[in-house]
């Protein structure tokens, strides 16, 4: 169950937007950024305020890769794997975060604090290889600038989750 | 008009035809996945590739989705064209599973064809595949996601014709995934086409699985007679029981699609119980001594009671040939009397309709497409015309609005595919401001004397029929005079009836006699008869129906009647070299048919209904016919199945009923 003020908020971006599916993105946002991951019971909800069904809303959700259909942990650690960050090397960056956090691709440490997951292209091919670990974006990565990103977030950990706060 | 050159074949088509159909017309087919006429655009599959030699755009093209230009040279046949459309092919293949042996698809699968047309016979990529979870789809559609080629075609379908919301696309790139949000049974009331659609086996139709290969089914182009619509399909026999039934492309009445009903409604057909002796008295018998009963009875009836009392009941699901000849047995009798429908209501609509339409103020289906403004007045579009929704739908999409006038009340689990408006009454709808309205109505519900002004003002009339074939009972019912059977029975004059596929309650048949019943059905009716002839199903027959716009068209025996060979009694068996059973053991038919030669298919008696009536008319004393379409409606004869039928209005002179 959403807040009521919240579903309010949500609809009234529906009722400015020009069709349902462009504010779309919008609602599952602010619903991922509830709930922390966008649940079952959040489609249903965004399914609702749009007038769309549960699969139409699940066809946009699961397009994009800023929304999560698991749950996840504090902080979202996305590590570019195009081909322009493949020749710059991330393959070494990705070990490296893998050994540090302990994880696979896709996992969540034990701690809650961050989920790697692996991501198409940041905009910025001259700069790699990058992360982005919330909302900032690290580049020009060595396995040591990695560890010191980490340390950085992690004392920045307890703060309101930001990359939820992109909404 | 653009001019363009297609392996060296000169071609003009039409602005905005594509490159690929260019060269369809001219009989060049270019492989496609994606592509389907009746979609929209996807270009997702790259398998079109030809190469442009010369003109506007050169080099490797998509020809699905690259218009004709002035100018064009085009190669379908360039070793570059053909090298990328093997390399496709090669990656399309790369995840699909090596499972042709063990999938229902094989044999009429598009990816099969088009990977052997393409020369790769040799895997050379060696990694894992990429594998999905299959989805619950519910009892009609099998679910096989790995198989998928990513063409898009089930979901272009699903939600851009057909409205559906349930089924679509999830996940991107290598994860893109066809499915339901969850396990469930596919919604829409036209998911079946999605086994048609598929070029390939990921939805494959459950109903029908591991039967027989598509080089075992016996086919032919057929009718559906589930409503008046008349959609084209082909029903796909073996060993004589209907296997599955697949849409056959009429544009102008149901395009490339049919409804879950006319595709998985096979139940009636392939009934294990369907009566296939004929009967006297409830003995089992030949035809002949059936038919001779019948006519004695029929004599010595007449002889009693005199002609007055005594009616020839019909319905709608009878064929063009079957009401018309029920006309000429009644007539043999000129104070018998003659019924198609029960309720005067159904009877009086469907002729009327008959009378009112016309080639000029009639609608097809694909009409409503192009329509400025749609009315559905008192029907219940759903169940009496499925086929209509999508093109409705259409029309909606591109602005039309469509109006609901005095509408049934939808059950909950059903919605239509298209937004629509309620109004009141016809007079609220702004029918003025459109100059190619139409209003969908039906013939039984909508009185008279709204729909005569409606044509007179230019609006043009979608009346579908209350029962399959019902225009053409119409027709027969005003050529001789048919009454609906409830004015009979209040009559009281009634004493005797001869019923041929009707639809009668034998409940309200009080102080009447079944003197004869022909059906494929079993029905109370039936049970009553004294003499009872069994005949064939539309399947099993060729013969003519008439749509609910006056189209008529032939269908074509699927296969010959005859009690299917699974599940074949085991007294069929016995003289078979496996021989009676040992005592005391179960009577298992063998597993393999039987070997023995046989002069007649076992329970394989029953004739089409016309036949059934032209012999007894023959044994009371009439003319043996051969051929029931005479006069105005010779024509029909030499109609092609496949050409798309031809509407009825220009074979008669006048509307005057003998001349019908």
């Amino acid at each position: 169950m959403i807040p009521e003020q919240l579903r309010k908020s949500l609809e009234a971006r529906v009722a400015h937007a020009f069709s349902a599916r462009e504010a779309a993105v919008d609602v599952m946002k602010d619903l991922q950024f509830h709930y922390g991951w966008l649940t079952d019971e959040a489609v249903g909800e965004a399914a609702e305020i749009l007038g769309l069904s549960r699969l139409q809303v699940e066809e946009l959700a699961t397009f994009y890769e800023m929304i999560y259909r698991r749950p996840v942990g504090n902080k979202m650690i996305h590590i570019c794997d195009s081909i322009s960050c493949w020749n710059a090397g991330y393959e070494k960056i990705l070990d490296h975060l893998k050994a540090r956090l302990g994880v696979e691709v896709g996992g969540t440490t034990a701690d809650g604090q961050f989920t790697l997951v692996p991501c198409c292209c940041m905009g910025r091919c001259g700069d790699g290889p990058l992360i982005s670990i919330g909302s900032t974006i690290y580049d020009h990565l060595t396995p040591e600038l990695v560890d010191q990103a980490l340390e950085i977030e992690r004392l920045s950990g307890t703060a309101a989750p930001d990359h939820k706060g992109q909404a | 008009m653009p001019k363009l050159i297609i392996d060296n074949l000169p071609v003009e088509v039409a602005p905005g035809t594509t490159v690929l159909e260019a060269a369809r017309s001219i009989g060049i087919t270019i492989p496609h996945f994606c592509y389907h006429p009746a979609l929209a655009l996807a270009s997702a599959c790259r398998l079109c590739a030809v190469k442009m030699l010369d003109g506007p755009v050169k080099g490797i093209q998509m020809s699905c989705s690259l218009p004709a230009q002035d100018g064009m040279v085009v190669s379908t046949t360039d070793p570059e064209a053909l090298k990328m459309r093997a390399l496709v092919i090669e990656w399309l293949m790369m995840n699909h599973p090596h499972d042709c042996p063990v999938c229902d698809e094989g044999g009429e699968c598009l990816l099969q064809d088009f990977t052997i047309a393409g020369g790769h016979s040799r895997r050379r990529y060696q990694g894992d595949k990429r594998t999905h979870r299959n989805q619950y789809l519910g009892e009609h559609v099998y679910h096989e996601m790995n198989r998928c080629i990513q063409c898009y075609r089930c979901v272009r379908f699903y939600q851009d014709y057909a409205g559906g919301t349930d089924f679509g696309v999830t996940g991107s790139a290598g994860r893109v995934y066809f499915g339901r949000f969850e396990d469930g049974p596919l919604e829409s009331p036209f998911s079946g086409n999605l086994v048609d659609i598929c070029p390939t086996g990921v939805f494959t139709d459950k109903t029908g699985r591991y039967r027989a290969r598509y080089w075992d089914y016996q086919f032919s182009p057929s009718i559906c007679q589930h409503c008046s619509v008349g959609c084209n399909l082909a029903p796909q026999a073996f060993q004589r029981e209907v296997i599955k039934i697949v849409g056959r492309r009429n544009d102008q009445v149901n395009s490339w699609f049919i409804c879950d009903r006319a595709r998985f409604d096979k139940k009636g057909i392939n009934d294990p119980s369907r009566p296939r002796e004929p009967k006297v008295d409830g003995e089992a018998t030949d035809y002949e001594t059936a038919l001779d009963a019948l006519a004695a009875r029929i004599y010595d009836f007449l002889e009693v009671h005199g002609p007055e009392s005594l009616a020839f009941v019909g319905s709608s699901r009878l064929s063009l040939e079957g009401c018309l000849m029920l006309g000429e047995l009644a007539a043999n009798f000129e104070a018998a009397a003659l019924s198609f429908y029960g309720d005067p209501a159904e009877a009086k609509g469907s002729q009327f309709a008959t009378e009112l339409l016309t080639e000029q103020n009639v609608a097809a289906p694909a009409d409503l497409a192009s329509a400025d403004c749609i009315v559905l007045l008192s029907v219940d579009l759903m169940n009496e015309g499925p086929m209509l929704a999508p093109f409705i739908r259409k029309a909606s999409l591109t602005g039309t609005k469509v109006y609901r006038v005095d509408a049934p009340a939808l059950p909950s689990e059903q919605r239509l595919p298209f937004d629509c408006l309620d109004a009141a009454t016809l007079a609220e709808v702004p029918l003025e401001t459109a100059s190619r309205a139409i209003v969908v109505c039906h013939a039984a519900r909508t009185p008279h004397e709204e729909l005569a002004p409606l044509a007179a003002k230019g609006v043009r009339l979608a009346v579908l029929q209350p029962g399959p074939n019902g225009f053409a009972a119409g027709l027969a019912a005003r050529k001789h005079g048919a009454v609906p059977f409830a004015e009979v029975l209040a009559a009281k004059k009634v004493r005797g009836i001869v019923a041929f596929e009707s639809d009668l309650s034998a409940a309200n048949l009080k102080g009447v006699t079944v003197l004869g019943c022909a059906d494929w059905r079993t029905s109370e009716l039936a049970q009553k008869a004294g003499v009872f002839l069994p005949t064939t199903t539309w399947m099993e027959s060729t013969g003519t129906s008439i749509n609910f716009e006056g189209r008529a068209q032939r269908f074509e025996r699927t296969f010959r009647p005859g009690l299917p060979l699974r599940g074949l009694d085991a007294k069929y068996y016995a003289q078979s070299r496996y021989g009676e059973p040992a005592p005391g053991q179960p009577e298992v038919p063998p597993p393999q048919p039987p070997r023995i030669p046989r002069g007649e298919i076992p329970g394989g008696q029953e004739i089409e209904a016309w036949k059934a009536m032209a012999r007894l008319l023959e044994k009371l004393g009439g003319e043996p016919i051969v051929e029931p379409l005479t006069g105005s409606w010779r024509p029909l004869r030499e109609m092609d199945p496949e050409a798309g039928g031809e509407r009825i209005f220009g074979l008669f002179k006048s509307s005057e009923p003998d001349t019908l």
